[in-house]
């Protein structure tokens, strides 16, 4: 009965496919049958057939971030995989991409390219719309709808189809803080923070030219700044009162000496450990230092809010993922395209996530090996991720923002005007031809 | 220009008079290259040049005819993949990759022109032997030929090798930058997924368009501005402080030349970038510059005296328009006074002593020899290497590139075009091409860059290129 | 007078402290960092707390994912000895051919290759890749080499001046004694060009060490083992690595400045006769 499931499965999964191939036309159909096929998994009888197709060497290259934590952790993976897979011989290079920078390599030349890669979620748009990422039709060992979450599977496909596996769930960033300056009330609110900062003589910050970060001041305010419709051009309502106000009140927070602007993402770090910053926004990739820098004071917790016309309001942030992905144009001679999926898919497993998730200390995308994972910086992910938003957002939209932050930042007597300029460069249209 | 359109004449008339006057060897050659040659008796000749006509043959219907006929669309099939979930098996249909069929499209016409070039060269030559021929001259033999290789014709076999290497390196990328000017190749017609194809010069015209959705046209003019302050700024400053620097360390009061020289060489001796990279890191808003500065009160004293906004507690010195442009070209100056001091002293040293001697005895201090004897003397060397820096800063893509990385413009339309007011044009294109796949303005900025540069060497350099004192030094 | 030498001596040398001074601040504080025991930037103290040798023992024995310095040594070395050979022969050649010999086109082909050497080279490498990638060559040191020294053959310019001066009365009664062109170029012209040989090597040479841009286009294999020494240096600044390689990163900017300082001293004096040689003519 299962068996007959499967293939029936595996057939509309196909015409999906095909279908999507066909034309535009179908787009609706197809996202309803894929979804349908998505949420189910195949058995092993799909691998079989695959094994005993393949003959000779299998030879793949992967792509994960060059830290050592990843770099060691993924090659127990693949031996692992190896170890799951004994009748077949592969060949898997892990080589040390990072995941900010795999968008740019891969369309550079797709063919040169890894053929299986981890790279954070906000590429994936670029990716599909370059047709350079295959999509993920199938899944033969697992069922996805179960592992993850509908937030992360929605952020893994475009038009209603899988294109890439969720692997972890921790790209977002929160408020690191050393607790034997700051009390729980202190972070709660960029006021109290900055007053407590000036009071001690401490510094806080946050990278105000980094306009991922700062995304999270209008977000808060309820505003949207998001992909539109075409894929193509930004939707930005931040020009109206709200968005003025809150413009106001950033730069008032920047006026304030304590206050300091993080030139780069090391700045924040290297100035907990070296000098007097003892508050900022960042990501647990920098988790390890920031403990060192801040020893036992060492404390993690969601954005502070910000009070914009007298309401304190909380500060959004963009929530983002690192995904595994395949790549469209890796060869099928010897079903190479069809074992890099089966790798993908091996890597972002349940066994596979709680390996990296230990590793690596980032929060993992699959439900339940995060459910066994606990540190301070996940938690406050986790406290965050209420207010956090996925990151859908084109190109146009980073360096017009990160020029309206660093104007209010460096302050200026119409905030009124700087806010229109960006809007009108975030949503500026984009050269259709 | 009539000279020209006389010589082109000539060229083909000659061709034509070959065809028409050659007896059967040279009409036989017209199809077979060699057949000429086999008929004088030059066996290995003839062979080698029909082996060289059947190459091209082979080459161009084999692998590059299929692109050069589809040149004038691009490409019209795009790729299509299916992957069957069941039997993984994928078939991919017969697709068009638009860049690869401009590449190749101009290799293979590249090799067709040379081919032509070569064939009508040919035919002249068998015309010639014939009439050695005819006249009962003697005709040589293939070592003889040979032997007028390392000789009279030397510089042919000089240069085939370095002429191929810049064809392939130089000659064939630039034809092949100056095609996507003219394409709509960016972002959303990336091949091999996706076709692009002619537009004509509609990107030239968005290049000097100001519209809410295309500011090039206000960015343009801004950044070709500082492009040209900064190529004429960094080489003089580098150029006199060079010269300065040499002159202050040959002093004949100064002790230890040698170390004082060494000390400003190992500046050189350490990757640029390795130095541009570590000077950012000093030079950041919160690196260690700054944090001297604060704790010696020099960022206090700056907004005592209005230099600084209040507001500020670092100086932004990568960071904010005015001090970045400063920054950077003290930094240059950094890099590149030891470098020119090093040239500057070995020309110090080459001055012929006669002259100083005939200034010193008539009296001339020290001050009026070196703006007198000296600096001529220098102005007289460098002054065409003075053109070739300027155009080398124009295109000094390192120095800006790294150094700021961490700079945001604050204005908004240059932000529209993806430009800050530190770039260059070559900083700008580069990061139009590798940051935003924007390939087609950035080979119309890139063809503009070299208009310049073409413009400023024709103005001052012709002399050069003329080469007319090549005679007087021999 | 003998107080105007004292005077003229001391603020003379005075001037020429302080200008090294200033000069070498950046070069200590990479020495400094080296040698230092912090893995990340310190920006608090000039001087690092603690000293330790272990960036360079890193660098040098415990290759990693990150950094491979012994592998992207080689390479670099690799390659810099490929172009080094190739650029000078190529100079050689062309500037013998444009200087000593007069032939049909020859001022045609001078100019036209001036006007090539002013296009814009960051433009055209991604065509450089596609072509190399044409020929297969992309990922290797091979690849590298013909990228680097192809087009070398443009770089005539001084060497040709260099040539110039050669009087042309040694070339030719060397012929009226018999000598090919190829035995005048070899057995005349090349002894007599030492300076200028030097010059091109050591210009070649450094290629390797010191572009970034292009080869990261060209390498396109991620795995650090096929790197040059100036791709890996400027990964090791990526975001994520800064924080724990910037020591390793200084040790690695000195340990490259070794051998480009002792080519720069031994080679000094040839290196100012080079360059002036040349452009002694313009």
């Amino acid at each position: 009965m299962k068996k007959k499931l499967v293939s029936a499965l595996l057939i509309a999964a196909m015409a999906s496919s095909l279908v999507a191939c066909g034309g535009k036309d179908d787009t609706k159909d197809t996202t309803a049958a894929s979804k349908e096929t998505e949420s189910q998994a195949a058995d092993d009888s799909a691998i079989q057939t695959l094994i005993s197709k393949t003959n000779g060497e299998v030879s793949l290259r992967l792509w994960c971030s060059e830290t050592e934590a990843w770099q060691n952790v993924m090659k127990t993976v693949v031996d692992n995989f190896k170890a799951q897979y004994p009748d077949v011989t592969f060949d898997i290079s892990i080589e040390s991409e990072s995941e900010a920078n795999a968008k740019d390599d891969i369309l550079a030349d797709p063919e040169a390219a890894a053929d299986v890669f981890v790279f954070a979620s906000d590429q994936l748009a670029e990716l599909v719309n370059a047709g350079a990422i295959q999509s993920l039709d199938t899944t033969y060992t697992y069922n996805p709808a179960e592992a993850y979450s509908e937030n992360a599977l929605d952020a893994a496909s475009q038009d209603g189809k899988l294109y890439a596996y969720p692997l972890t769930a921790s790209n977002g960033y929160f408020l690191y803080y050393d607790s034997s300056v700051f009390s729980e009330e202190d972070v709660a609110s960029w006021e109290s923070l900055v007053a407590a900062a000036e009071k001690n003589n401490v510094t806080v910050g946050m990278e105000m030219a980094n306009a991922w970060y700062t995304y999270g001041f209008m977000a808060g305010a309820g505003l949207t700044c998001t992909l539109s419709e075409d894929g193509k051009t930004n939707t930005c309502d931040w020009n109206t009162d709200t968005g003025y106000a809150v413009a106001e009140a950033v730069q008032n927070l920047c006026s304030s000496d304590a206050f300091v602007n993080l030139a780069e993402d090391a700045a924040g770090p290297e100035q907990a450990a070296n000098g007097n910053l003892k508050a900022f926004v960042n990501g647990t990739w920098n988790a390890e230092a920031v403990k060192a820098a801040y020893g036992d004071g060492y404390a993690a917790c969601k954005l502070p809010t910000l009070n914009v016309n007298g309401q304190d309001i909380q500060m959004g942030s963009f929530a983002g993922y690192k995904f595994v992905g395949v790549n469209a144009y890796t060869k099928n001679d010897n079903f190479e395209k069809a074992w890099a999926m089966v790798l993908a898919e091996y890597i972002s497993s349940e066994a596979s996530q709680e390996l990296i998730g230990e590793a690596t200390a980032e929060g993992m995308a699959n439900t339940v090996a995060a459910s066994k994972q606990t540190s301070p910086e996940l938690a406050a992910i986790g406290e965050q991720s209420a207010y956090a938003n996925l990151q859908v957002i084109g190109d146009n939209y980073w360096s017009p923002a990160a020029t309206l932050f660093s104007t209010l930042y460096a302050g200026t007597d119409d905030v009124k005007k700087a806010v229109d300029e960006a809007v009108a460069g975030i949503t500026a249209e984009v050269a259709t031809e | 220009m009539k000279k020209l359109l006389n010589k082109i004449g000539k060229y083909f008339a000659d061709f034509g008079k070959a065809v028409a006057k050659g007896d059967i060897w040279t009409k036989l050659s017209l199809v077979i290259m060699g057949a000429g040659y086999i008929g004088r008796k030059q066996i290995v000749k003839g062979i080698l040049m029909t082996i060289v006509e059947a190459c091209v043959i082979l080459f161009t219907t084999g692998v590059t005819w299929p692109f050069i006929s589809k040149l004038n669309t691009l490409g019209t099939v795009q790729r299509e993949e299916i992957f069957d979930p069941l039997t993984f098996e994928s078939t991919v249909n017969d697709y068009d990759n638009s860049l690869l069929i401009l590449l190749y499209g101009i290799v293979g016409i590249i090799v067709i022109a040379a081919f032509i070039l070569l064939y009508i060269k040919n035919i002249k030559n068998q015309y010639a032997l014939q009439k050695q021929k005819e006249e009962g001259k003697h005709i040589n033999t293939f070592r003889e030929d040979v032997k007028e290789l390392i000789n009279g014709k030397f510089h042919i076999t000089l240069l085939t090798l370095p002429s191929l290497g810049v064809i392939v390196i130089n000659v064939i990328p630039i034809i092949f930058m100056i095609c996507i000017a003219f394409t709509n190749y960016d972002d959303k017609h990336m091949p091999p997924t996706y076709l692009f194809s002619w537009v004509g010069w509609k990107n030239f015209k968005s290049l000097f368009t100001n519209s809410i959705s295309v500011s090039f046209g206000y960015t343009f003019p801004r950044i070709l501005c500082w492009t040209l302050i900064w190529a004429v700024v960094a080489t003089f400053t580098c150029f006199i402080g060079g010269i300065l620097l040499a002159q202050l360390i040959n002093h004949r009061w100064v002790k230890a030349k040698k170390l004082w020289r060494s000390l400003f060489v190992i500046t050189i001796a350490i990757p640029q970038f390795v130095t541009l990279l570590l000077v950012r890191r000093m030079f950041a808003d919160a690196g260690i510059v700054n944090t001297f500065c604060s704790h010696v009160g020099i960022t206090q004293f700056l907004k005592d005296i209005g230099l600084l906004a209040s507001n500020y507690s670092y100086i932004p010195f990568l960071s904010a328009k005015g001090w970045a442009h400063v920054m950077i070209i003290l930094i240059n100056i950094w890099v590149g006074v030891p470098y020119q001091m090093l040239i500057a002293t070995g020309i110090l040293m080459n001055i012929p002593e006669d002259q100083l001697e005939a200034a010193r005895i008539d009296g001339a201090s020290n001050r009026q020899i070196f703006w007198k004897v000296k600096m001529p003397y220098i102005m007289f060397i460098m002054g065409p290497s003075l053109v070739t820096s300027i155009i080398a800063n124009i295109n000094n893509f390192n120095v800006i590139y790294l150094l700021t990385q961490n700079y945001t413009t604050l204005d908004a339309s240059l932000a529209n075009s993806h430009a800050k007011e530190t770039d260059l044009l070559i900083t700008w294109l580069f990061s139009l091409t590798k940051d935003y796949s924007n390939y087609k303005m950035a080979s119309v900025i890139g063809i503009m860059t070299f208009i310049i540069c073409a413009v400023i060497t024709l103005l001052s350099y012709t002399r050069m290129i003329k080469g007319d004192k090549e005679e007087v030094f021999q | 007078m003998k107080a105007k030498k004292i005077w003229g001596t001391t603020w003379r040398h005075l001037l020429l402290i302080a200008l090294s001074v200033f000069w070498l601040i950046p070069i200590f504080w990479l020495v400094l960092t080296a040698f230092s025991e912090k893995k990340g930037i310190d920006t608090a103290h000039f001087i690092p707390e603690k000293f330790s040798l272990d960036n360079f023992v890193q660098l040098f024995f415990r290759p990693d994912t990150a950094a491979n310095f012994p592998a992207w040594f080689k390479n670099s070395l690799v390659i810099g000895i490929g172009c080094c050979i190739i650029s000078s022969l190529f100079v050689l050649m062309v500037s013998y051919a444009f200087s000593c010999m007069r032939f049909k086109g020859r001022k045609a082909l001078m100019s036209f290759s001036i006007i090539l050497g002013m296009f814009p080279g960051v433009l055209s490498m991604i065509a450089i890749y596609f072509v190399l990638k044409m020929f297969g060559l992309t990922n290797s040191t091979l690849g590298l080499i013909i990228v680097y020294s192809g087009a070398s053959g443009l770089g005539f310019l001084i060497c040709k001046g260099f040539f110039d001066t050669i009087p042309a009365s040694l070339r030719e009664s060397a012929k009226l004694e018999g000598a090919s062109e190829l035995t005048t170029f070899v057995k005349i012209v090349i002894p007599l060009s030492k300076p200028m040989i030097v010059y091109t090597v050591i210009n070649s040479f450094l290629a390797p060490w010191m572009d970034f841009v292009m080869a990261r286009l060209m390498i396109t294999s991620k795995d650090p083992k096929e790197w040059t020494v100036a791709i890996g240096l400027f990964n090791l600044l990526q975001k994520t690595l800064a924080s724990s390689y910037f020591g390793v990163f200084c040790a690695g900017g000195c340990i490259v400045a070794i051998p480009i300082s002792i080519l720069f001293v031994i080679m000094q004096k040839f290196y100012v006769e080079g360059i002036t040689g040349g452009s002694v003519k313009g």
